[in-house]
C-alpha cells in the first residue's frame, strides 16, 4: 500500500501535470471545482438576506438542515455509489419500504422500538445486498438493476400495507428525533445526521477502500490489474446505500410521525440532483462529500429563500434546473480551460479569474441587495405620517397564507380562485403556495417557513394528520394563528377546521347515489388516486361500511388506481370493462379519473355501465351533456377556498373566537360553526339539470 | 456489432410464458378489442422508446420525454383552440418536440454536459415551468374536429397506426442500413475511434435527441387525439416506462448495444404485463411489486446464462466521452 496517492488528501483528479507539491490552496480544499457551487450558494445567501424576510437568523438555518436530513442522506450515500461509476435509484423506494417494515414491526408485531428499528436496517442491507448481488456478481447494469428494485421495493411496500395501512402513534421519545431541539436550538436528528455524514467522509475520503472506489469509477479494468477486489468495493457502498436510506427512513418517521409506503417518493431524483450539482462526475472517479453537502445546501437555501420570498414553489423546480445547468457547465468550462492551462504553466491568470467571478457575483449580489433597501425605504417613507411616527396598524398588512395539498391539482386551482376572490374583498395580502405535488414533508417545511417568516395566519389543506400538527402546535405557540381545510388535522392543532364535508358524507353520498342508479343491486368498481393516498383510503373504508350497513345488494368487485393520472384512468377503464363484463358502475374517486373512466366508457360503447365520482364540474361537463356521466359529487370548491380564507381573517381581527356559534362570510351569508368546525354545507351532486350553472 | 441477440431472445421468451398463461387462465386477454385497445394505449410509449434506442445506443440517456410528453400535448391544443388547421397543429407538435429535443441535445453534444444532468435540469424546470404557466388548468372546450385530428370517430384509429407502424419498420431498418443508423452505433461503441474515421459525433448525438424529441412531439400528439380535453400533467413516470423498456429489451446504457426489435419487445413485455395482472385477478396492490420483479428476473436470466460479460462491472463502465 505505498501508494503515493494515499497520501496526497483527498484528491483522485490531483493536478497531476502541475506535480503534487505545487498543489494550490485551492486544489487543497477544492479539489473538485467546489468553488464555483461555494460562489452561487454565498450569492444566494445574500440575495435572500436581501429580499426574504427572517431568512438570515440562525434559526432559520438550523431549521434548513432539518429538511435536509433525509434527502441528505441518501445524497451522501449516493456519492460513492457514483463516483464508483454506478447508480442507486432504488433508495427512495427503499425508505418507503424500511419504513413500513419499521411501523408494522412496532405496531403489527409489538417489537420494542429499538428491535423495529434494527429490522427496518436489516430491511435495508437486505434491499441493498440485492442490488450489490445483481450487480457486482452478476454484473448487470447498475441502472436497470435498480430500476427494477426502484419498482420492487416500492411495491413490497404498497402490497404489506394494502397501499392503505398508516402507521401512527409513535412515542414521544421516538418522535424527538425527528421533531425536537437539542439545547432549544439544535435540531435533533442533526447529530446523528453530523455522524454518518461523518464516516462517509471517513470513508471515501480517508480510507483504502474509498481509494479503491475512485479507481474503480476511473477504471474498472485498471482497478482490478491493480489488485482490488472491485466486486467486493462495489457490493459494498449499494449495501451501505440500502443501509442509509434505511437510516433516512428511521428519521423520516420519526419526523412526520408516520410511516406509510409513499415515504421518500420522488427523493431519489432529488438526491441525484444534489450529487451532481456538487460536482460529482455520473461517469466516475471524480467527487467528494463536501460537494455533495454544499449541493444539498444549495438546494435547500433556494427552496427556503424561495418559500421565504413568498415567490412560487414552481420557480425552485424552474431555477434547480437552470442552477444544475449553469454550475456544471461552469465547471466543465473551468476545468478544460485549466487542463489546457496546466500544459501551459499558467496559473496565475485563473487565480485573478476567480477573483473577478467573485468580484462579480458579489456585486451583482450587492446591487439586488441595495435597491431592495433602498425600496423598503422609499415605500416606508410615503407611508409614514408627517411627524415621522409610523402609524402601526397601516404599515402592518395581514399577511394570510393558505396551502393546498398540492398546487397544479385542477381541484385546488378552483379553491384558489375563491381565496384570491376573498383576499381581494377583504383588502388582506394572500400567499397561496404548497408541494407541486402530494407531499407531506413539503407541506411542514413550507409551514416552517411561514412561521420564520411571521405571516399572521394559516390555513391548511392538511395531506397528512399526525406529521403536520406539531408544526401547527408550533406556529400556534409563536401566536399565528392557525385554521385547516378541506382536511384537518390534530383539534388542539389548529383553531378552526373548514368543512366542506366529512369523509362519510362524501363516501354515503356517493354509495347511495350508485345504489339509486343500480336499483339497489349488482356490481361496481373504484378508480382511486394513488393507492397510497390518504384521503381516497378514507373514503373507501367509508364505503364499504356504508355498503354493509345499507346497501348489501351492491358489490364492490374490485379497486384500480389512476395515480391522478387521465390517461391511466382510461386505460384501466378499458381493461375493466373486459374482465368484468357484469360491472355495471365506475366509481372514480381522483378528479382526473372521471373523465378517463369516461372516455372508456363512451369508446367502448358500453351505454350500459354509468359512470359517477368525485371531481370537478368543468372537466366532466361534455360527458354528463353525452349521458356517459351520471352524477358527480362535490361541494363548491370556489367557496370553500373563499370561506377559508375569509374565516382566517376574522379569527387574526379576534372577531371570531372559539365558542361563536355562526359567522358572517361575506357573500356567503350566514355561516354555521359547529364546536370548532365551521360547516360549508353538505356536498352537492351536480347532473345535467344543473351543472352549467357552475365555473369551477 | 451485431450480437447474439440474446436479450432479445430472453425478452421474447418471457412474452411467450406470460402469453401461454394468460391463453390458459384468461383467453378473454386475446379479444380483438382488447389487443387493440393495448396497442392504442402503448402507441405512444413505442413512439418515444424508439426515440430513446437512439439516444441510447449513442450512450446518452433522455428523462426529460415525460416534461416534453406534457408541453407538446397542451401546446398541440391551445393551437387547435386557437383554430389552427389539422396539419399545422401536428406539425406543430413534432416540431416543438424537436425544439426540445435539440436544446437537449445542444447542451449535451456542444457544451460536453453529461447527459443525465442535462435532462434532469430540463425535467423539472420544464415541468414546473408547465406547471407555472397552466396552473394546472386542462385545455377544454377544443374543436370537434381535434379528436382523432378528424377522422371519423369510434373507427379504429388507421393514421395513429399506420404512421406508428411505418415509423417503426424505418426507424428498424435505417438502423442497421443506412449511413446515418451506423453512425449512431459507431458513436456509442466508441466516440473517439468514430471521430477518427471522419464522423462528426457531437453531430449524431444532437441528431440523436432531436428525432427523440420530434418523436415525443409526435406521440403526444396521437395520444391527446384520443381525448377531447388535455390535461397539464400528462406524462408523468413516462420517463421510467420508456428507459424500463429500452433497457429491459437490450439496448445497454454504456451505448453501441440495442436494436429496434429488441425495443419494440421491451414495450410489448412491459406493456403486457400490466392488464395481464388485472386479467388473472391480481389485486392492484401487489402490481408495482411483480413487475418489478419480472424485469429483475428477466435481465437477471440474461445475466446468469452469460457470466462471461464483456463488462468488469458492468455498473462502472458507463460511456466515458
Amino acid at each position: 500500500m505505498g501508494f503515493a496517492i494515499l497520501r496526497t488528501g483527498a484528491s483522485s483528479l490531483a493536478p497531476r501535470a502541475r506535480g503534487l507539491n505545487a498543489m494550490s490552496w485551492r486544489d487543497r480544499w477544492f479539489p473538485n471545482g467546489e468553488w464555483v457551487l461555494l460562489l452561487v450558494f454565498g450569492g444566494e445567501i445574500l440575495f435572500f438576506s436581501a429580499i426574504a424576510p427572517n431568512f438570515f437568523t440562525l434559526a432559520n438555518f438550523f431549521e434548513i438542515t432539518r429538511f435536509s436530513v433525509e434527502l441528505g442522506l441518501l445524497a451522501v450515500a449516493l456519492t460513492p455509489v457514483i463516483v464508483a461509476g454506478g447508480i442507486d435509484l432504488s433508495v427512495g423506494s427503499m425508505m418507503g419500504l424500511a419504513a413500513v417494515t419499521f411501523g408494522a414491526e412496532y405496531h403489527a408485531w409489538h417489537l420494542a422500538l429499538p428491535l423495529a428499528a434494527a429490522g427496518a436496517l436489516f430491511v435495508g442491507c437486505a434491499g441493498g445486498a440485492l442490488n450489490a448481488l445483481l450487480i457486482a456478481k452478476l454484473k448487470l447494469p447498475a441502472l436497470i438493476v435498480t430500476l427494477g428494485t426502484f419498482s420492487l421495493f416500492r411495491g413490497v411496500a404498497e402490497g404489506m400495507t394494502q397501499g392503505a395501512v398508516n402507521y401512527t402513534g409513535f412515542p414521544s421519545g421516538f418522535l424527538f428525533l425527528g421533531q425536537g431541539y437539542l439545547g432549544g436550538l439544535i435540531p435533533a436528528q442533526l447529530p446523528l445526521f453530523v455522524l454518518i455524514v461523518s464516516a462517509y467522509v471517513m470513508l471515501l475520503h480517508r480510507s483504502v477502500v474509498g481509494r479503491a472506489l475512485y479507481a474503480i469509477g476511473f477504471t474498472a479494468q485498471g482497478a482490478r490489474y491493480a489488485a482490488i477486489p472491485v466486486a467486493r468495493r462495489v457490493g459494498l457502498v449499494y449495501v451501505l446505500s440500502g443501509l442509509t436510506a434505511s437510516v433516512a427512513a428511521i428519521i423520516y418517521v420519526a419526523h412526520l410521525g408516520q410511516a406509510r409506503s409513499d415515504a421518500g417518493t420522488g427523493y431519489e431524483l432529488d438526491a441525484i440532483t444534489a450529487v451532481v450539482l456538487g460536482g460529482t462526475s455520473v461517469f466516475g472517479g471524480r467527487g467528494t462529500i463536501w460537494g455533495t453537502l454544499l449541493g444539498l445546501f444549495a438546494l435547500a437555501v433556494l427552496q427556503t429563500g424561495l418559500h421565504l420570498a413568498a415567490w412560487p414553489s414552481e420557480l425552485t423546480g424552474v431555477l434547480t434546473g437552470v442552477l444544475l445547468l449553469a454550475t456544471i457547465a461552469a465547471d466543465r468550462h473551468i476545468r478544460r480551460r485549466a487542463v489546457a492551462r496546466a500544459a501551459a504553466e499558467e496559473l496565475q491568470v485563473k487565480n485573478s479569474q476567480v477573483a473577478v467571478l467573485c468580484g462579480a457575483i458579489l456585486a451583482g449580489s450587492l446591487i439586488v441587495a441595495g435597491t431592495n433597501v433602498w425600496l423598503l425605504r422609499t415605500v416606508g417613507a410615503g407611508s409614514r405620517t408627517s411627524d415621522g411616527h409610523p402609524p402601526p396598524a397601516a404599515l402592518h398588512r395581514t399577511v394570510i397564507a393558505v396551502m393546498p395539498k398540492a398546487k397544479g391539482d385542477p381541484y385546488f386551482v378552483s379553491c384558489r380562485a375563491g381565496a384570491e376572490e376573498a383576499a381581494r374583498e377583504l383588502d388582506v395580502d394572500l400567499v397561496w403556495d404548497g408541494p407541486t405535488s402530494l407531499d407531506a414533508a413539503k407541506q411542514n417545511e413550507l409551514v416552517e417557513n411561514w412561521i420564520t417568516r411571521k405571516v399572521d395566519a394559516v390555513a391548511v389543506a392538511v395531506e397528512n394528520r399526525a406529521g403536520i400538527s406539531t408544526v401547527l402546535r408550533k406556529a400556534r405557540e409563536r401566536g399565528i394563528r392557525v385554521l385547516t381545510w378541506d382536511a384537518d388535522a390534530e383539534p388542539d392543532a389548529r383553531d378552526f377546521f373548514v368543512n366542506q364535508a366529512t369523509a362519510e358524507g362524501i363516501a354515503n353520498a356517493l354509495t347511495d347515489e350508485a345504489s339509486r342508479l343500480l336499483g339497489g343491486k349488482g356490481e361496481f368498481a373504484i378508480i382511486t388516486g394513488a393507492l397510497s393516498a390518504a384521503n381516497q383510503n378514507e373514503w373507501i373504508a367509508f364505503i364499504r361500511k356504508r355498503l354493509g350497513d345499507k346497501h348489501v345488494g351492491l358489490k364492490l368487485v374490485t379497486i384500480r388506481p389512476s395515480d391522478d393520472d387521465r390517461d391511466k384512468a382510461f386505460a384501466e377503464t378499458q381493461t375493466l370493462l373486459k374482465v368484468y363484463p357484469s360491472v355495471k358502475l365506475m366509481m372514480a374517486i381522483s378528479a382526473p379519473a372521471v373523465p378517463g373512466a369516461a372516455e372508456a366508457v363512451r369508446q367502448a360503447g358500453r351505454k350500459d355501465v354509468n359512470v359517477i365520482g368525485l371531481s370537478l364540474p368543468n372537466i366532466n361537463k361534455p360527458y354528463v351533456h353525452d349521458g356517459v356521466v351520471q352524477t358527480v359529487v362535490l361541494w363548491n370548491t370556489r367557496d370553500l377556498g373563499y370561506l377559508a380564507v375569509y374565516a382566517s381573517a376574522l379569527v387574526t381581527q379576534n372577531k371570531l373566537a372559539v365558542g361563536a356559534r355562526a359567522l358572517h362570510a361575506g357573500r356567503l351569508g350566514q355561516i354555521e360553526v359547529r364546536d370548532s368546525e365551521i360547516i360549508l354545507g353538505a356536498p352537492m351532486l351536480f347532473n345535467r339539470s344543473n351543472i352549467d350553472r357552475f365555473d369551477f | 456489432m451485431r450480437m447474439t441477440h440474446s436479450r432479445e431472445l430472453s425478452v421474447a421468451a418471457a412474452i411467450t410464458a406470460l402469453a401461454l398463461v394468460l391463453a390458459v387462465a384468461a383467453p378473454g386477454y386475446f379479444s380483438a378489442e382488447n389487443l387493440s385497445d393495448l396497442f392504442l394505449a402503448n402507441l405512444p410509449v413505442l413512439l418515444v422508446a424508439i426515440g430513446m434506442t437512439l439516444v441510447v445506443v449513442t450512450g446518452e440517456i433522455d428523462i426529460s420525454v415525460g416534461s416534453m410528453f406534457a408541453i407538446c400535448g397542451v401546446a398541440a391544443g391551445i393551437l387547435s383552440k386557437s383554430g389552427a388547421p389539422v396539419w399545422f397543429v401536428c406539425a406543430a407538435a413534432c416540431l416543438m418536440g424537436a425544439l426540445l429535443g435539440s436544446l437537449n441535445g445542444a447542451l449535451v453534444a456542444y457544451l460536453g454536459i453529461p447527459s443525465i444532468v442535462v435532462t434532469l435540469a430540463t425535467m423539472t424546470a420544464l415541468r414546473d415551468g408547465l406547471r407555472w404557466a397552466t396552473e394546472g388548468a386542462w385545455v377544454q372546450d377544443l374543436p370537434p374536429a381535434f379528436q382523432w385530428l378528424g377522422l371519423t370517430q369510434g373507427q379504429f384509429p388507421f393514421f395513429a397506426t399506420i404512421v406508428t407502424v411505418m415509423l417503426t419498420a424505418a426507424f428498424a431498418w435505417g438502423l442497421r442500413h443506412v449511413a446515418a443508423g451506423r453512425a449512431i452505433y459507431a458513436t456509442g461503441s466508441n466516440a473517439g475511434a468514430a471521430r477518427l474515421a471522419g464522423l462528426n459525433t457531437s453531430a449524431v448525438k444532437w441528431m440523436a435527441f432531436t428525432v427523440l424529441g420530434m418523436l415525443t412531439g409526435l406521440a403526444a400528439l396521437l395520444n391527446a387525439v384520443r381525448f377531447n380535453q388535455i390535461p397539464s400533467n400528462a406524462g408523468i413516470g413516462l420517463e421510467m416506462k420508456v428507459i424500463a423498456s429500452v433497457v429491459v429489451g437490450g439496448a445497454s446504457v454504456a451505448g453501441g448495444t440495442g436494436s429496434v426489435m429488441g425495443t419494440v419487445l421491451g414495450v410489448i413485455l412491459l406493456a403486457a404485463i400490466g392488464p395481464a395482472l388485472t386479467f388473472l385477478g391480481v389485486s392492484a396492490y401487489w402490481e408495482r411489486a411483480i413487475q418489478g420483479g419480472i424485469i429483475l428476473v428477466a435481465i437477471a436470466a440474461d445475466g446468469i446464462r452469460h457470466p462471461a460479460h464483456r463488462r468488469l462491472v458492468a455498473g462502472a463502465e458507463s460511456a466515458r466521452a
